[in-house]
C-alpha cells in the first residue's frame, strides 16, 4: 500500500461521455495519486470502464478535460500511451503465439520496454512462456495481460475488471501480484465491482454509480463515514411467515440508523452505536424462528448500500 | 518503422500458424492450378470414330480403293480410328451407339470401289467428250465416229457414284467437327481418284507471332492474381475483423502503435506472403508444367502495387464491418465477382460485348493482364497503363483504409 503522497498521475475535471440521450460519464473530477492503488467500485453499466477508456484514449469525451502524467489526453496521447499500461476487461491477444512471442511484442511497441524475461519472471510465468496463449487456462491469459501491460515500464497500470471470471485461488494469486506494482513504482488504477477486491488492494476508492461519482476516499474512511460501526444481518429463509419478517424489519427500524432489504431475502440493518446493535440482535433473536441473525462489522458492501441504496450481486448487477 | 516491422514479423508469425490461412493461401491455390492445368492441357483433342468396311474382296480382304480410304481416314490426325467388323449390318440399327458403343460410325459400302471405278471412269470420258467438243475441227470424222462410239459405251454403263454413310448420335457434340475432317479427307481422295494430285487451290498455313498460350501459362498469373485477391479482400478483412471483436486490436491501440503503423504492417505483411507464394505457384508451374515465367523487377513491381491496393481495400472492408462472417461475405462479394468478370479464368473473348467492355473498367482485368505480359509474354504492352491504374487505387485505398481504421470507440 503506498503511504507517501505525491503529484497526482492522474486528473479528470467534469469528465463527461454522452452516447445520445444517455449519461455513460457524469461530469467526474478524480484526482489519482503517484503510487498509489486506486479503485473504481461500481455496478456493470455503471461508466467504470467508459470513463478510463477516455483516460487511455480510447474514447473521446463529450465535455472536461483529463491529465496523464501531466500530459493532456487530447494533445500528447501518444506520448501518455508510451508511458501506460492497460489490462482491458476480457483481455485477448494473438492466440496462436505463445506467451513470450505476445509480450514481446508490446515490448516493441514502446520505447523503453523492460527485459520481457525479467517481467515473465516477475510474473511466474516462465514455465509457461513457450506455450500457446490459447492453451492457457484463464488465470493464466489473465497473468500473461498483466506482463503485457507491464513490459512497457508503465508509470501508470489500468486494470479493468482483472478478476473477473477467475476462480477464487486464482483471484487471490492476481491480487498478490498486483499489490507489488506500487513498489515497483507504478500506479494502479483498477475498476472492479468486486467490494472484497477493492478492500483488498485499493489505497482509495471512488464509488460509481449510473455515472457519477458517489464517493471518493480510503476504504476504512468510507466504511466510517456511510456504514456505521455495527451491522445486523437478518436472513429470511422459506420457513419465515409474512408476520415474522414484518415484526423483524419493524423492530430493526425502530433502533438502526437504517435499513436495507435485499433481493436475496436479506434485511440489513446499520448501527452507528455498537450498543444499539447488540441490543438489537438479542431483541430479534426473540422474533419467530425461520429467520438467522448475524452481528457483524460493516464492509464496503454497506458503503454500498448507504450511497446507491443498492447492493451489488456477484455478476456486478445492481440488486 | 520500427513498431510497423515489429508488428508485421507478429503478423507473418500468427499467419504461418494459422492451418486454415496457410491452406486457403497457398495450397488451394496450388491445387487448383494443378487441377486447371491437367483439365485444360490435355493435349490436342481427338475424336472418336468407328470405321465399317464393307468393301471386302472375295477372300474377305478390304478392296484397294476401300483401304485407301481408310488409310486416308486414320491418318487426319484429328480422328482416332477403331476398324469395325464387317458382319454386323449397321445401316438399319436404331441406336448406333447400343449397337457398336461408338458415338460415330463411318460405313464404306459394299462395292465403293466399283462405284469409285465407274464414276471415275464416267467423269473422265466427260472431260475427254468436253475436250474433243472443243477440237472438233482438227480431228478427222472417222476419229470422231471411234470416239462417239466409245464414249456412248462408256455412258451406257453410268451409275450413280459412292458413298460412305456417317452414323452419328443426335447429341454428339463432336459430329459436326467429325463430318467436316470426313468430308475434307473424301475430297482428296476424290482428287485422286480422278487422277488430280495437286490440287488447284491450296491452303498454306503459316505461324506468325507469339507462340499461344499454354492452360498453365494462362492459368498461372491468373492464380496469383486470385490469391492476392482471396487474401487481401476476404482474407485480411475477416482476421481484421476477428482481432477487433476480441479485443486484440484495441489492446494494441493502448499501446504507442498508431493505425496507420496498423495498416502498413498489413499490407506489408500480405505483400511478402504475396511474394513468397508467387514464388511457390511458379516453382510448382516450372516443375510440373514446364512454364518458364520470369518474375522480373517489373513483375514483382506489379505484384506489390496490386497487393498494397488489393489489401487495402479489405482493410476499408474490416474496419467498417465488426462481424468476421460478415467481413468475408461483403470480401467475397466483392472480390468473387471482380475475378469473374475480368477474364482471369477464361478470355474475354468469351464474353458477350457488354461484359467485356465492363471489365475494362476493372482493376483485376488490367492486374492480370499486365501479370501476363510481364511474366509469360515478356512483353511491356499496356503495363505501364496498369502501373498507373494501380497506383491511383493503392494510394485512394491506403488513404482510406488509414482514416476508416477505429482507433477509438471500439465496442
Amino acid at each position: 500500500m503506498a503511504s507517501e503522497r505525491s503529484q497526482p498521475v492522474i486528473t479528470t475535471t467534469d469528465l463527461r461521455k454522452e452516447y445520445g440521450s444517455t449519461v455513460a460519464v457524469d461530469d467526474i473530477s478524480l484526482e489519482i495519486e503517484d503510487g498509489e492503488i486506486f479503485g473504481l467500485l461500481g455496478p456493470n453499466g455503471a461508466g467504470k470502464t467508459t470513463a478510463i477508456e477516455i483516460i487511455q484514449g480510447l474514447r473521446t469525451p463529450t465535455s472536461g478535460e483529463a491529465t496523464v502524467l501531466g500530459l493532456d489526453i487530447q494533445t500528447d496521447l501518444h506520448k501518455i500511451k508510451d508511458r501506460i499500461g492497460v489490462v482491458p476487461q476480457s483481455f485477448h491477444t494473438f492466440e496462436r503465439l505463445t506467451v513470450r512471442e505476445n509480450v514481446a511484442l508490446i515490448a516493441n511497441l514502446h520505447t523503453e520496454p523492460l527485459a520481457v524475461d525479467d517481467v515473465l519472471d516477475e510474473l511466474a510465468l516462465r514455465e509457461w512462456a513457450d506455450d500457446p496463449f490459447h492453451s492457457l487456462s484463464g488465470g493464466y491469459q489473465r497473468r500473461t495481460g498483466i506482463a503485457m501491460a507491464l513490459v512497457g515500464d508503465p508509470d501508470v497500470l489500468f486494470l479493468d475488471e482483472p478478476t473477473t471470471g477467475l476462480d477464487p485461488a486464482a483471484r487471490r494469486a492476481t491480487w498478490e501480484q498486483i499489490e507489488q506494482l506500487p513498489a515497483m513504482g507504478t500506479t494502479v488504477v483498477l475498476t472492479t465491482h468486486y467490494m472484497e477486491e477493492v478492500e483488498y488492494l485499493a489505497d482509495r476508492v471512488a464509488l460509481l454509480v449510473d455515472g457519477h461519482v458517489k464517493a471518493i476516499d480510503t476504504v476504512p474512511a468510507l466504511i466510517n463515514t456511510y456504514a456505521g460501526e455495527l451491522k445486523v444481518v437478518v436472513h429470511l429463509d422459506e420457513s419465515t411467515t409474512g408476520t415474522e419478517a414484518d415484526a423483524l424489519e419493524a423492530t430493526l427500524r425502530e433502533t438502526a440508523d437504517s435499513v436495507h432489504k435485499t433481493d436475496a431475502d436479506k434485511l440489513i440493518g446499520v448501527f452507528g452505536e455498537r450498543q444499539a446493535a447488540q441490543d438489537t440482535y438479542s431483541e430479534l433473536h426473540d422474533i419467530g424462528t425461520g429467520h438467522s441473525i448475524d452481528l457483524v462489522s460493516p464492509d464496503m458492501e454497506d458503503v454500498f448500500l448507504t450511497l446507491a441504496d443498492s447492493t451489488l450481486s456477484p455478476g456486478g448487477e445492481l440488486q | 518503422m520500427r513498431r510497423v516491422v515489429r508488428l508485421t514479423v507478429t503478423l507473418l508469425r500468427d499467419w504461418v500458424r494459422n492451418r486454415e490461412a496457410v491452406f486457403f493461401a497457398v495450397l488451394f491455390p496450388l491445387i487448383l492450378l494443378i487441377i486447371f492445368s491437367f483439365v485444360f492441357a490435355g493435349g490436342p483433342t481427338e475424336f472418336d470414330v468407328g470405321v465399317q468396311n464393307n468393301d471386302l474382296t472375295a477372300d474377305g480382304e478390304p478392296t484397294a480403293l476401300s483401304a485407301e480410304l481408310v488409310g486416308a481416314i486414320e491418318e487426319a490426325s484429328p480422328l482416332a480410328v477403331d476398324q469395325l467388323d464387317a458382319t454386323q449390318n449397321l445401316t438399319q440399327v436404331e441406336n448406333i451407339e447400343d449397337a457398336t458403343n461408338r458415338k460415330r460410325v463411318l460405313i464404306i459400302p459394299k462395292g465403293f470401289s466399283e462405284r469409285v471405278r465407274d464414276e471415275s471412269a464416267r467423269v473422265r470420258m466427260a472431260v475427254i467428250q468436253d475436250t474433243t467438243e472443243r477440237f472438233q475441227g482438227n480431228i478427222s470424222a472417222s476419229q470422231q465416229q471411234d470416239i462417239q462410239a466409245a464414249l456412248g459405251a462408256a455412258n451406257g454403263t453410268q451409275r450413280d457414284g459412292a458413298e460412305v454413310v456417317l452414323l452419328t448420335v443426335p447429341d454428339d457434340e463432336g459430329a459436326g467437327a467429325v463430318e467436316s475432317i470426313v468430308d475434307s479427307v473424301v475430297a482428296t481422295f476424290n482428287d485422286r481418284a480422278l487422277g488430280i494430285e495437286n490440287p488447284t487451290v491450296a491452303i498454306q498455313t503459316e505461324q506468325r507471332g507469339q507462340e499461344g498460350l499454354g492452360a498453365t501459362d494462362y492459368f498461372l498469373p491468373a492464380f496469383i492474381v486470385a490469391m492476392v485477391l482471396i487474401n487481401g479482400v476476404m482474407t485480411v478483412p475477416s482476421a481484421v475483423a476477428q482481432l477487433k471483436r476480441d479485443g486484440t486490436l484495441k489492446r494494441l491501440a493502448v499501446t504507442p502503435l498508431r493505425k496507420h503503423e496498423w495498416v502498413l504492417a498489413n499490407v506489408l505483411q500480405q505483400s511478402i506472403l504475396a511474394v513468397a507464394i508467387t514464388l511457390v505457384l511458379i516453382a510448382v508451374a516450372w516443375l510440373a508444367f514446364g512454364v518458364t515465367a520470369t518474375p522480373g523487377p517489373l513483375a514483382l513491381a506489379l505484384l506489390l502495387l496490386g497487393t498494397v491496393a488489393f489489401t487495402s481495400l479489405g482493410m476499408i472492408v474490416g474496419s467498417v464491418i465488426q462481424d468476421p462472417g460478415s467481413a468475408i461475405s461483403l470480401g467475397g462479394a466483392i472480390a468473387l465477382p471482380l475475378m469473374f468478370i475480368s477474364g482471369i479464368f477464361w478470355e474475354l473473348d468469351l464474353m458477350p460485348p457488354t461484359l467485356q467492355t465492363v471489365a475494362e473498367f476493372s482493376p483485376v482485368t488490367h492486374f492480370h493482364r499486365g501479370l501476363r505480359e510481364l511474366m509469360i509474354l515478356d512483353s511491356t504492352s499496356g503495363v505501364a497503363f496498369t502501373f498507373g491504374f494501380l497506383a491511383v487505387l493503392a494510394v485512394v485505398f491506403l488513404t482510406g483504409a488509414v482514416m476508416l481504421t477505429n482507433w477509438q470507440e471500439f465496442d
